[in-house]
């Protein structure tokens, strides 16, 4: 009967202990932590997570980071959408909102700013759930001191299908990353094809099997710049926002290809999340956020190329100059979201070597 | 440590009250949240699919990717133990001049692993490498990417994963009675035999059990492959990876870690069978410490001498590189260039200043470490049952606690997000999404095989007789068990509770899908700081952290170790303990002469029974 009561006390125990970080730490979410919006985002990098905290405070609103990767951040939105812990999410682009609008995760709300940007650019329903604040261009880049603008590839297909740039581009090794995806969107779309399999003609599947038999596998951990620099590579697919610290970091020159049929346009979107408890406020931070003032202050600060017509005047005229410049690759969005995931399953299983 | 039948199991009240806050733990945080995934996932619409085996075992990347984990995995169960048994003994057993050295040199892998433990490699073995370099100019000839695929992934995980021997082997090996050696060696038997047929088989339950531990880890190899298995030798893990994240692939990902799980179990179940039925502890009436042992054939002795300093710099040569790449910058460390005068301490300067500061490393040593006491202080009991009673209800029991080795973490946590993001009857009618006790839930049970496991195998190298002896003069079920069981499996509990600590304080699979958005551990911030497509900086980040990390867990390392093995011990035979090294953790038979050093000095023998 000892021993038993012993037991007990020792099993309550570690029931008390099971609790304690709760009473420790901190209080739990959900009402209790006051006017604190959370807000999940994958564009927290690089310092813009405090940069936006500090700058959100002086306007008033406390806010509360969580930073994950694009596929990250979406699933944990759509497992959260029973008891939703986010407020306002930002920075997925719109084939992650779509999947994260389809789950009944996020609900339509008309940002202050909707007037100043390009609706065609933002969720492509009519209760429009996400709302676009920054572009990114899909680029094919290349080194730019080893080969002239005459000798470079013109289009993606050329790396596969000309000799000397068969063992000179970094091809991926995974299709996690939106870059990668949204470079396959950019190919695989060219040859779309009702009859073929998954919506893709015959011909495109072999480019693909072709991207991947030829090409230089990427190397976990190294930057494409860094293996650009020691000569392993000459060329690789690039984000349009990290080519110029790229280059002063890894002392190179890096030129990117504009296809005839254009690059790829991933755009940033923010979205108030289904569910929340602070409604009102997030909305205000929507507001907020997506006003030009602050998306020129976030554009000039970071490199970016805001969607917001007003803020554009206050972004860096070079980043500017080269969006206006740009041929964008026309991309039917909708086909794309709905067979991407069939699409990266295919490629992982059947081409990728 | 014969089976005891089911029913008369029920009469302890101790096991019943057990029993019942087991079932109802694992009901709640093992089956019902995985359950629910898993049917999530293959029956998507209430209706099965076979659309996944289907689609897998008709691709040939995948067929071969698994094929590439289970040859590693199996080849990993053979190496560690080769290697792993070779350190252990040149440390513990033999007298090897400067084996306190050697010991810290083997310990390095303690206290980090991952991508930087395979970028160390390569920074020496790799095409630009420094060994490479070196060996380029003996032999112009050679293929400076000599070290890549197959080969190069099982050497570095061979000598990355020998922590479990380091710590466990090396314990039991404490208790290997030296009378008996004594006497085999009187007998005329030679070095080797004495080691085959009385110091290893007395190891068994342990290498058992870091056995599995081993295929394990060969299954789930994920970043060495990435860096060094080169186009010839990836992995399933990536793949899982992928699918996982994927919510129309989710499917696949499910079945391949499902075929994985189910190899683990069966491994499992070889392992029960051949560790059924032997006799573990020193049976003889008064067993002496050990006592390390000289190489008489000189030769040998050369031999083993050169092989354990080159095992030695093998082991810390990476360390040292990734202490000093840590200073340099990421271009340099990306280019595998290293400049002595660019080192600078710019890059703990910009990781160490960060707004967040220190909270995200305190919120990850108080969770890490309350979910490390938890899962070892709660199976300390739960071992004791499964070992000392073995039949049909605490076979299911065990089985039953291995789930979450069959489920990636990023699944495990989508399963406690989707059971407990309402009211639910199981915890009480609370909703547990959003609380920081979830967080903490995952931990303790993603950590409750590897506990289990190697808290069985202590518990089988006691020696029964004295419980026996103490049940005979009237000892309560609980009083022996605090007297005198838990004395001599603490140490291993230590290591256990240690190396639980260590894995979960940079965890980010679970942490991003259950981590309190206002208590964010370690994990988040440094995927923050370090992913590939968060700048040049990423790089150098990584290995500041690493670096960090190692810090922590070597000073835990060092508490749990350091501190006890140098205390001096007034007790036994000294001597044998004192070339124990800094790992002098007691052996776990032969209390008879108290060679147990256990922290609490009234606990080394069993007291009278009132």
């Amino acid at each position: 009967m000892v021993a038993a009561a012993v037991a007990a006390t020792l099993l309550a125990g570690c029931g008390a202990g099971a609790a304690a970080p709760d009473a420790s730490s901190s209080s739990p979410a959900g009402g209790a932590s006051g006017e604190t919006l959370v807000v999940y985002t994958n564009s927290n990098g690089e310092g813009r997570g405090e940069w936006l905290a500090k700058k959100a405070a002086e306007a008033g609103f406390k806010i509360e980071i969580v930073g994950a990767g694009g596929a990250d951040a979406t699933n944990k939105l759509i497992a959260e959408k029973n008891n939703p812990i986010a407020d306002v999410a930002f920075g997925l682009n719109n084939m992650y909102f779509a999947q994260v609008k389809a789950a009944d995760a996020i609900e339509p709300y008309e940002p202050a700013w909707a007037g100043e940007v390009d609706a065609s650019l933002a969720d492509s329903d009519d209760d429009k759930a996400y709302w676009p604040l920054v572009k990114q261009a899909i680029l094919l880049g290349y080194n730019s001191d080893k080969i002239t603008a005459e000798q470079a590839p013109k289009d993606w297909t050329d790396l596969w299908s000309k000799d000397e740039f068969k063992t000179r581009y970094e091809r991926v090794t995974g299709l996690g990353t939106a870059t990668a995806q949204l470079v396959f969107a950019g190919i695989l779309s060219r040859y779309k094809d009702d009859s073929g399999d998954l919506g893709i003609s015959d011909e495109g599947w072999k480019q693909v099997e072709q991207y991947f038999q030829n090409g230089s596998p990427a190397v976990a951990k190294t930057d494409l710049f860094a293996r650009i620099a020691s000569g392993d590579v000459d060329m690789g697919q690039m984000p349009s926002s990290i080519v110029a610290e790229r280059e002063k970091s890894f002392k190179v020159n890096v030129e990117t290809v504009v296809p005839s049929v254009g690059v790829p346009l991933a755009v940033e979107q923010v979205a108030l999340v289904k569910g929340t408890d602070k409604k009102e406020q997030a909305q205000k931070f929507i507001d907020w956020f997506g006003s030009a003032d602050v998306q020129g202050e976030w554009a000039q600060q970071f490199n970016s190329m805001p969607v917001n017509k007003n803020a554009a005047a206050k972004a860096k005229p070079e980043v500017v100059e080269f969006f206006d410049g740009l041929k964008q690759q026309d991309i039917d969005w909708n086909f794309v979201q709905e067979n991407m995931g069939a699409w990266v399953e295919k490629i992982e299983l059947e081409y990728m070597t | 440590m014969s089976g005891t039948p089911a029913k008369s199991m029920l009469r302890s009240p101790f096991i019943l009250i057990v029993g019942a806050v087991l079932t109802w733990f694992i009901a709640a945080f093992l089956v019902w949240p995985n359950a629910n995934v898993l049917i999530e996932t293959f029956f998507p619409d209430g209706n099965f699919s076979g659309r996944a085996a289907e689609k897998l075992f008709s691709s040939q990347r995948a067929m071969k990717s698994l094929g590439n984990s289970f040859l590693l995995a199996v080849a990993l169960s053979i190496t560690v133990n080769v290697v792993g048994i070779f350190i252990v003994l040149v440390t513990h057993y033999f007298r090897i001049r400067g084996s306190r050295i050697l010991f810290l040199g083997y310990a390095t892998t303690f206290i980090y692993g991952g991508i930087v433990l395979a970028a160390g490699y390569k920074f020496i073995y790799g095409e630009k490498g420094i060994v490479t370099t070196f060996l380029l100019t003996i032999f112009p000839g050679m293929e400076p990417g000599w070290f890549s695929g197959f080969f190069a992934v099982l050497a570095v995980m061979t000598f990355a994963t020998t922590t479990n021997h380091m710590l466990f082997v090396a314990n039991a090996l404490k208790g290997v009675d030296y009378q008996t050696i004594e006497a085999a060696r009187n007998l005329g038997a030679s070095t080797w035999t004495i080691l085959r047929r009385i110091v290893l088989p007395m190891l068994k339950p342990t290498l058992f059990a870091v056995t599995i531990l081993s295929f394990l880890t060969g299954l789930g190899a994920l970043s060495a492959p990435q860096v060094l298995g080169g186009r010839d030798f990836q992995t399933i893990t990536p793949m899982i990876l992928t699918f996982t994240n994927s919510p129309t692939s989710r499917d696949l990902a499910a079945l391949l870690a499902v075929i994985l799980g189910v190899a683990t179990i069966l491994m499992l179940a070889v392992m029960s069978r051949l560790e059924k039925g032997g006799t573990y502890f020193s049976v003889s009436k008064v067993s002496s410490a050990l006592q390390k042992q000289k190489i008489t054939n000189p030769a040998a002795n050369v031999a083993v001498h050169a092989a354990a300093y080159l095992l030695f710099a093998v082991y810390t040569l990476p360390v040292v590189l990734i202490v000093l790449f840590s200073f340099a910058d990421g271009a340099a460390i990306q280019a595998g260039r290293l400049s002595l005068d660019s080192l600078t301490v710019d890059n703990y300067v910009r990781v160490l200043t960060q707004p967040s500061g220190l909270r995200p490393f305190v919120i990850s040593v108080i969770y890490s470490a309350v979910a490390a006491v938890i899962a070892v202080g709660g199976l300390l009991f739960v071992a004791r049952i499964l070992q000392k009673h073995k039949n049909w209800v605490t076979a299911v029991f065990e089985y039953l606690l291995h789930i979450p080795w069959i489920l990636p973490s990023a699944l495990l946590a989508l399963g406690l997000i989707i059971s407990y993001d309402h009211p639910n009857p199981l915890v009480g009618g609370a909703v547990l999404t959003g609380t920081t006790v979830i967080l903490l839930i995952a931990f303790v049970t993603v950590k409750i095989p590897f506990t289990l496991r190697m808290l069985k195998a202590s518990f089988a190298s006691v020696n029964s007789s004295l419980e026996e002896a103490a049940a005979i003069m009237g000892a309560k079920t609980l009083y022996v068990f605090r007297r005198i069981l838990l004395p001599l499996v603490l140490p291993a509990a230590a290591a256990i509770a240690a190396l639980n600590f260590n894995s979960m304080l940079d965890d980010y699979d679970t942490a991003i899908f259950l981590a309190h958005p206002l208590v964010q551990p370690l994990g988040l911030v440094i995927k923050a700081n370090t992913d590939g497509a968060e700048g040049v900086d990423g790089v150098s980040n990584t290995f500041v952290y690493t670096v960090l990390l190692m810090v922590i867990t070597g000073l835990t390392m060092y508490l749990v170790y350091g501190r006890s093995g140098r205390r001096p011990g007034g007790r036994g035979r000294s001597k044998g303990r004192k070339n124990g090294g800094p790992l002098a953790a007691p052996g776990t038979a032969a209390p008879a002469l108290p060679v147990v050093e256990a922290p609490d000095a009234k606990a080394s023998a069993p007291s009278p029974v009132p």
